[in-house]
């Protein structure tokens, strides 16, 4: 990772998977279950073998993860694979878009612990079970500017007043560009809610 | 010969695709087993409130000694009668009693199995002291003749009053409604009522249970065997509570934990039957044979190590065995608890302003107002539901919006303050809801389409905010409206994205529209919510009743739309372990 390009990095733990079949089998310890993540990056971040929840079944992993998101990065995705005799097979796959857990409009701040599950989809786009995780935004050139003005609850920063993004001089990352992705927009132009 | 073989092979077939088919019935039956207890926290609980009295500044009512008082507690019914639901001991000459009588009352708010029909009731309560008479100190309370006694005096309050308190305390004066004392205010003594919830309410129970040399059932394979677990009531009928998953092929099966609760299997000491059965896809399941046990027996068994046989109804007893490989027993924080720590449940309300309500105007629009005073359906929901909620807000100021109507000299507007302001959107109680909804009525053309998105994400933006400041509140959304909502997967995605939020949505259907689409939203009677980018719901927060269901007055609005509010609570704070302030 190139260090002057500024990034946002998580703590993302990956959890448990539900719903998961090989070869039209439910999936089991024995399938070598791992999950890579990545983030727009030639870096990749792999979680352990997947093992059995004994309180409701599911496959779990409960691994966290430092994951550094470039800030061009628009999505990330979440691989599960299945170690064999023959070598990895791809067993299902998750796309999340950075929006979604960045605090966006009407969603939890991005330094608060978020859950969230998504759908998982084998190459040929069946789907195949759900995959739960949580995301916790622990460093943020957004959230560094922030607070370099204000105060910030512990939980995060509120919407109103947020910077937009950041500039940066750096020719390999776009010079003179504002990048990031914008935060606190407010699409429905409706009320505004006092006393907050 | 060749006969011979045609028929084996025609019996593998057969066999195969019955097989194929139970497989994947049993993997159904299975996820909707999870799917149902996720929903419900795991471990669902109703509340059993016990209730304290004591008074102080009674008046004297004896010449030669001190008052002799007796409480007695009420609860005013629909029709408006009060029912007397239990009286206390009589404290002997003093003017300041605390009544060691406990007032037990059954605090319904979520539901663990779908048998029992649980709800919020909203209780309105009155207490009545009074002096009894020397001549009588020697009989039964219950015998004693309530006009033969000295009236002292009344208070009334609601319960949720009560439990909402931090010390779920709430002193109460008492007063008397008889004509001489009415001109004027006297002092009649107060009466101090303190709740707490009983232990049994909390405690939950948690079972692993595993059987052993089960028998064969199916032709050709082993059997599927699952547990359902019932209690028995008066007159030896069993009321299924628990039912475990569906393990296939396997003779010597170990079950997911089970969990219960005390107060929902009637006590330690009452006598559950545990039946194994041989899942079937035609719903015929074989009964495999059964123990008739109390949760101190099973607990018992668990720690000896020991299985108890099964048995037949024919009384013969089976080989088969099942064993407890896990008992605990914990406390946990119940709804309750989060109330009385500091939680608020703060109501929002949004009101459906399109034109298919038709014109406000007319008599058959949904949205007309009786010059009678007779409420319409949107004024009924906001009512029954408002009331109950607003005992959970301590500031009882309520965002309100509209949304599919044209303000004056503006555009469609899909998230509109009743108010009518532009920069903020709340109201004050429910009466001024309700004054909001008849302004905007007479301020604002009805348009469309339907759209519920907007005022979603207006309502998750406020449930974020307060996550961002560390607020201990929990949201709910009222959603009434008549139509089939227009943007389907907005509204989807909005519910998703949600869904980590405080946040909870009622929705109430008023008028005849066809509401199937509402009821894919609602994720109790289909699959988890899925957005648009592959998200899925993390938990169910959408809970919807068409109006027309409840206007039969079977069921009111406020127990078909808040029954898994707290539920929904519950599955909230603690998969955050969030812990409440006690």
């Amino acid at each position: 990772m190139d260090a002057r390009c500024p990034v946002r990095t998580l703590e993302l733990t990956v959890q448990s998977v539900e719903g998961l079949q090989l070869d039209r089998k439910p999936a089991t310890t024995k399938n070598n279950l791992f999950v890579v993540v990545r983030a727009e990056s030639i870096n990749s971040y792999t979680t352990c073998m997947a093992k059995e929840d004994a309180t409701n079944n599911n496959l779990t992993w409960n691994h966290k993860l430092d994951v550094d998101v470039p800030l061009h990065a628009s999505s990330i995705t979440l691989e599960v694979k299945s170690k064999t005799l023959k070598g990895v097979k791809d067993v299902g796959i998750a796309r999340v878009a950075v929006s979604e857990f960045m605090g966006g409009f009407g969603s939890v701040p991005q330094h608060c612990l978020q859950f969230l599950s998504y759908r998982l989809r084998d190459w040929e786009g069946r789907r195949n079970g759900v995959l739960n995780f949580s995301v916790r935004v622990v460093n943020s050139p957004e959230y560094v500017t922030a607070a370099a003005g204000k105060a910030v609850s512990p939980c995060g920063f509120k919407l109103r007043g947020t910077t937009m993004g950041a500039t940066t001089s750096s020719s390999s990352c776009g010079g003179g560009v504002v990048v990031g992705v914008p935060i606190g927009w407010n699409s429905y132009g409706s009320s505004t809610y006092n006393n907050v | 010969m060749g006969n011979c073989c045609s028929d084996v092979a025609g019996g593998h077939a057969s066999i195969g695709t019955t097989a194929g088919d139970l497989r994947h019935q049993a993997d159904t039956a299975n996820d909707a087993v999870d799917y149902f207890l996720r929903s419900r926290g795991h471990r669902g609980l109703f509340s059993q409130i016990e209730l304290l009295f004591s008074a102080s500044g009674l008046r004297d009512r004896d010449v030669l000694s001190k008052s002799d008082p007796m409480l007695v507690l009420y609860t005013k019914g629909k029709n408006g009668a009060l029912e007397e639901l239990g009286r206390t001991e009589v404290v002997l000459n003093s003017l300041d009693p605390t009544w060691i009588t406990k007032h037990t009352l059954i605090y319904h708010f979520e539901v663990v199995q779908v048998l029992v029909n649980c709800s919020i009731k909203f209780f309105h309560h009155r207490f009545r002291v009074y002096d009894v008479d020397t001549q009588f100190h020697n009989v039964d309370v219950k015998m004693l003749k309530l006009e033969e006694q000295q009236f002292l005096g009344e208070a009334t309050c609601a319960l949720s009053e009560i439990i909402t308190r931090f010390d779920q305390s709430l002193t109460l004066d008492l007063h008397r409604d008889d004509f001489i004392t009415s001109t004027h205010s006297q002092n009649y003594g107060k009466l101090l009522v303190h709740c707490e919830e009983s232990l049994s309410s909390k405690t939950a129970i948690e079972m692993i249970f595993r059987c052993s040399d089960l028998e064969y059932r199916d032709l050709f394979s082993r059997s599927d065997p699952f547990l359902l677990i019932s209690k028995v009531v008066e007159g030896g009928m069993q009321i299924p509570i628990c039912k475990t998953e569906v393990i296939k092929n396997d003779l010597n099966p170990m079950w997911k934990p089970v969990f219960l609760n005390i107060q929902q299997v009637g006590g330690k000491d009452s006598p559950l039957i545990i039946e194994c059965y041989n899942f079937n896809s035609n719903g015929k399941h074989d009964l495999m044979g059964k123990v008739k046990r109390s949760l101190l027996e099973l607990e018992k068994i668990h720690s000896s190590g020991q299985g108890e046989k099964l048995f037949l109804p024919n009384k013969v007893v089976l080989n088969s065995q099942l064993f407890v490989d896990k008992f605990t027993e914990s406390v946990q924080y119940t709804f309750l608890d989060y109330v009385a720590g500091g939680f608020e449940l703060n109501f929002m309300v949004a009101v459906d302003f399109t034109a298919s309500n038709g014109n406000p105007r007319l008599p058959d629009s949904l949205h007309y107002l009786d010059p009678s005073g007779r409420q319409n359906a949107y004024q009924r929901a906001i009512v029954e539901v408002g009331e109950v909620i607003q005992f959970y807000d301590s500031d009882k100021r309520f965002p309100a919006w509209g949304f599919g109507a044209r303000p004056i000299d503006g555009p469609v507007s899909h998230c509109f303050n009743l108010n009518g302001s532009s920069h903020y959107c709340e109201v004050e109680g429910i009466q001024g809801i309700m004054t909001a909804y008849t302004s905007a009525l007479l301020n604002v053309s009805l348009a469309g389409p339907t759209l519920f998105g907007p005022v979603i994400s207006n309502a998750a933006l406020i449930a974020s905010h307060s996550v961002a400041n560390g607020g201990r509140k929990y949201f709910v959304l009222l959603i009434i409206t008549d139509g089939v909502v227009t943007d389907l997967q907005e509204t989807k995605d909005a519910l998703v994205k949600a869904s980590d939020l405080p946040l909870s949505i009622l929705i109430v259907g008023v008028g005849g529209a066809d509401f199937k689409e509402m009821e894919v939203l609602d994720a109790d009677k289909g699959e988890p919510l899925e957005s648009s980018s592959g998200r899925v719901a993390s938990r169910d927060i959408v809970q919807f009743v068409p109006y027309r269901d409840v206007q039969s007055g079977e069921i009111s609005v406020v127990q078909a739309l808040l029954a898994e509010l707290p539920t929904q609570f519950l599955t909230y704070v603690r998969s955050r372990n969030i812990q409440p302030s006690l």
